[in-house]
């Protein structure tokens, strides 16, 4: 399902006045030195530095297609769900025609925050400052003492400011404020592939459990873009506990777990999975692996994926939208500033899971992953320990290191696109290159100003 | 002095007495105590083998639509538990790799507004008048290495039962965090 949306609101001339910003007011840096994919070095100021952080803002966000809800949300006319894009607050909802769309979420008046409510059900969406109120299509409605505007004020001209193109993958909803992007399909390349293990087990597709899971990190959004994308490596180490409680009781875990092989895929614009390859590789509930039909599933995706990336990994679709396909736990990075970010994570199931199946997949995650994840409790303590020393003179230059399977990516023949061994940082390489790509061109809101 | 009257007399719903709610307070701070000192499998000893350890997650919502601002049963929860999978999170902290919590956190449960009612069965299948609905306020601090800091407030209501030697038990809780994006990067305590 594809809708493409004209842009509105801001993209519009008004009729009256005119505003002009001195071309000084954002400094872009020249971010070459700072990644180097073929030495795989990084330099540390990338998670530490606020002007790099505006400049990420304005050509990595605002350009990028950017996660924004499931379809699931969405039933009927003016269900709407509140969340960001970088830093931009949105709203997004259906509008009478079932489109989804989305808006900024930010009165075109006075600049209020126009919907305070994180999710819900509505006929319209009215500013609490002065009272503007605007449809499910964006369109203003209402403006409290109109007559006190002159003649020429025209409601259409001031209506939300709208996301210019929302696209759905498989019930993923994504939003971008590029005017002219490469369709989403088209950006997601050959990550689709590997996505699909996680999204396309039948006909139905998926659905997400009620809420969304939200806590604060202090740390850089790409510390843990990163990880999603590129690192199994961590898993032995940094989840050792819980690798111990999956173990049967009392014993260490198998060495067919420690000891694992698989493949990294990365590519170009940024995207990056990882999977062990094992025919038993599931680590999840029992009683969602009793009742999953591996032969349908093989029949359907083909044996690559069910050893891959269908029965474990991880994944992060370039920039900050990550998802770990065995526990069906999908979840955004949202930025907060060079040292701080907001992790906002569903939790996707099969819509044709019964109940007790969809149950059972629902409180493994929880218990695996989310804050008091057994699993993910460990992370939140690396991320914030990395960022919380990278402020020092000394220690901010220092090179990070990147090098493992250097040269190792290639067409292995069995899965799409390249891959590198499962333990590598191939596709950490990749997603720095593909930001060091963005954050050295001119997005197109700078080019209208040349 | 009661009366044969007062014996006969439901106490279904009804307040309990100055003895019963200095009993559920002082099971609280040691209860809290356990917590604060990490002597987890001592904590379990507390928790009934049917347990059902409950928080939710919380959302903004229109006023209108505040009855829904907590999520339902089944939806997003920082906690959905059974007594065998608190014990499983638990058996984490003997792993000596529990990276989250070594070195350990320092946290004080300070418990308070402590109320305590009999039970009313009709309202709670499966529980007598013996039993008692309690409802208290927590506020939990944590420390964290060199200068991390938490703050979890919030609210629980538990049924605590009675059991046969007279101890009390936790056999039910739900947990209301005042929270809507958790302010933390983990949790990694019980409430």
């Amino acid at each position: 399902m594809t809708s493409t949306n004209e842009p509105q609101g801001a993209a519009t001339a008004a009729p009256r006045g005119a505003l002009r910003r001195p071309a000084d007011l954002a400094r872009n840096l020249d971010v070459s030195g700072l990644v180097d994919t073929e030495g795989g070095l990084l330099d540390r100021v990338i998670f530490t530095d606020q002007e790099l952080y505006r400049q990420e803002l304005r050509r990595v966000f605002a350009p990028s297609w950017l996660f924004l809800a499931h379809t699931d949300q969405f039933h009927k006319p003016g269900d709407f769900f509140t969340t960001y894009m970088g830093e931009d607050p949105v709203i997004v909802t259906l509008d009478r025609d079932r489109r989804i769309r989305a808006y900024l979420n930010s009165c075109r008046h006075r600049g209020a925050r126009l919907c305070r409510a994180d999710f819900g059900q509505t006929r319209n969406f009215t500013c609490t400052y002065h009272g503007w109120s605007f449809n499910l299509d964006g369109s203003l409605v209402s403006v409290p003492n109109k007559d006190g505007y002159p003649d020429d004020f025209e409601e259409g001209k001031w209506g939300l400011v709208e996301v210019p193109h929302v696209e759905t993958y498989r019930g993923l909803v994504f939003g971008t404020w590029n005017p002219q992007p490469v369709p989403l399909r088209e950006s997601l390349g050959d990550m689709a592939w590997y996505m699909d293990a996680m999204l396309d087990h039948d006909d139905e597709g998926t659905v997400v459990v009620g809420g969304v899971h939200k806590w604060v990190l202090e740390g850089n959004w790409k510390l843990a873009a990163e990880q999603f994308a590129t690192d199994w490596y961590h898993v032995n180490m940094s989840h050792a506990s819980a690798l111990m409680l999956l173990a049967p009781a009392g014993k260490k875990p198998r060495d067919e777990v420690v000891h694992r092989t698989g493949r990294q895929y990365s590519d170009a614009n940024g995207n990056g999975a990882g999977f062990p390859v094992h025919p038993r590789n599931r680590f999840d509930a029992r009683t969602v692996h009793e009742w999953t039909d591996y032969d349908a599933l093989r029949e359907r995706l083909g044996e690559a994926r069910v050893e891959g990336p269908l029965t474990n990994g991880h994944a992060t679709v370039f920039p900050n939208f990550s998802y770990l396909p065995v526990n069906g736990s999908v979840r955004v990075w949202h930025p907060k500033g060079p040292d701080k970010m907001e992790v906002w994570a569903w939790t996707v199931v099969d819509k044709s899971m019964p109940e007790e199946v969809r149950e059972a997949q629902r409180l493994y995650n929880l218990r695996t992953f989310g804050p008091s994840g057994i699993f993910e409790q460990d992370d939140g303590e690396n991320w914030s320990e990395v960022q919380a020393i990278s402020q020092g003179f000394i220690t901010n230059g220092v090179p990070l290191n990147y090098q493992m399977g250097l040269g190792s990516e290639r067409e292995d023949g069995r899965h799409p696109g390249r891959t590198s061994e499962l333990y590598s940082d191939a596709a950490g390489r990749a997603f720095y290159g593909r930001w060091r790509e963005l954050m050295n061109t001119p997005a197109w809101h700078e080019e209208s100003k040349a | 002095m009661s009366t044969p009257t007062d014996r006969l007399r439901s106490r279904a719903g009804e307040r309990a007495d100055r003895d019963t709610h200095f009993e559920v307070e002082q099971f609280y701070y040691e209860e809290a105590a356990l917590l604060d000192e990490g002597r987890y499998a001592d904590w379990l000893d507390l928790l009934a083998d049917d347990l059902d350890y409950w928080m939710p997650t919380r959302t903004n919502r229109l006023r209108r639509q505040q009855a829904l601002s907590v999520a339902a049963r089944g939806e997003a929860a920082f906690y959905d538990e059974t007594k065998e999978s608190l014990a499983w999170r638990i058996r984490r902290f003997d792993s000596g790799m529990a990276w989250a919590e070594d070195p350990p956190s320092r946290t004080r449960h300070l418990i308070t507004n402590v109320m305590v009612r009999h039970v009313d069965p009709a309202d709670h299948e499966g529980f007598t008048e013996n039993d008692l609905c309690v409802g208290s306020a927590f506020l939990v601090y944590r420390n964290r290495l060199e200068r991390e800091e938490n703050v979890f407030a919030g609210g629980r209501t538990d049924i605590l039962r009675k059991a046969a030697d007279g101890r009390l038990q936790i056999a039910r809780r739900t947990i209301l965090l005042d929270q809507n994006i958790l302010q933390a990067k983990n949790i990694s305590t019980f409430f």
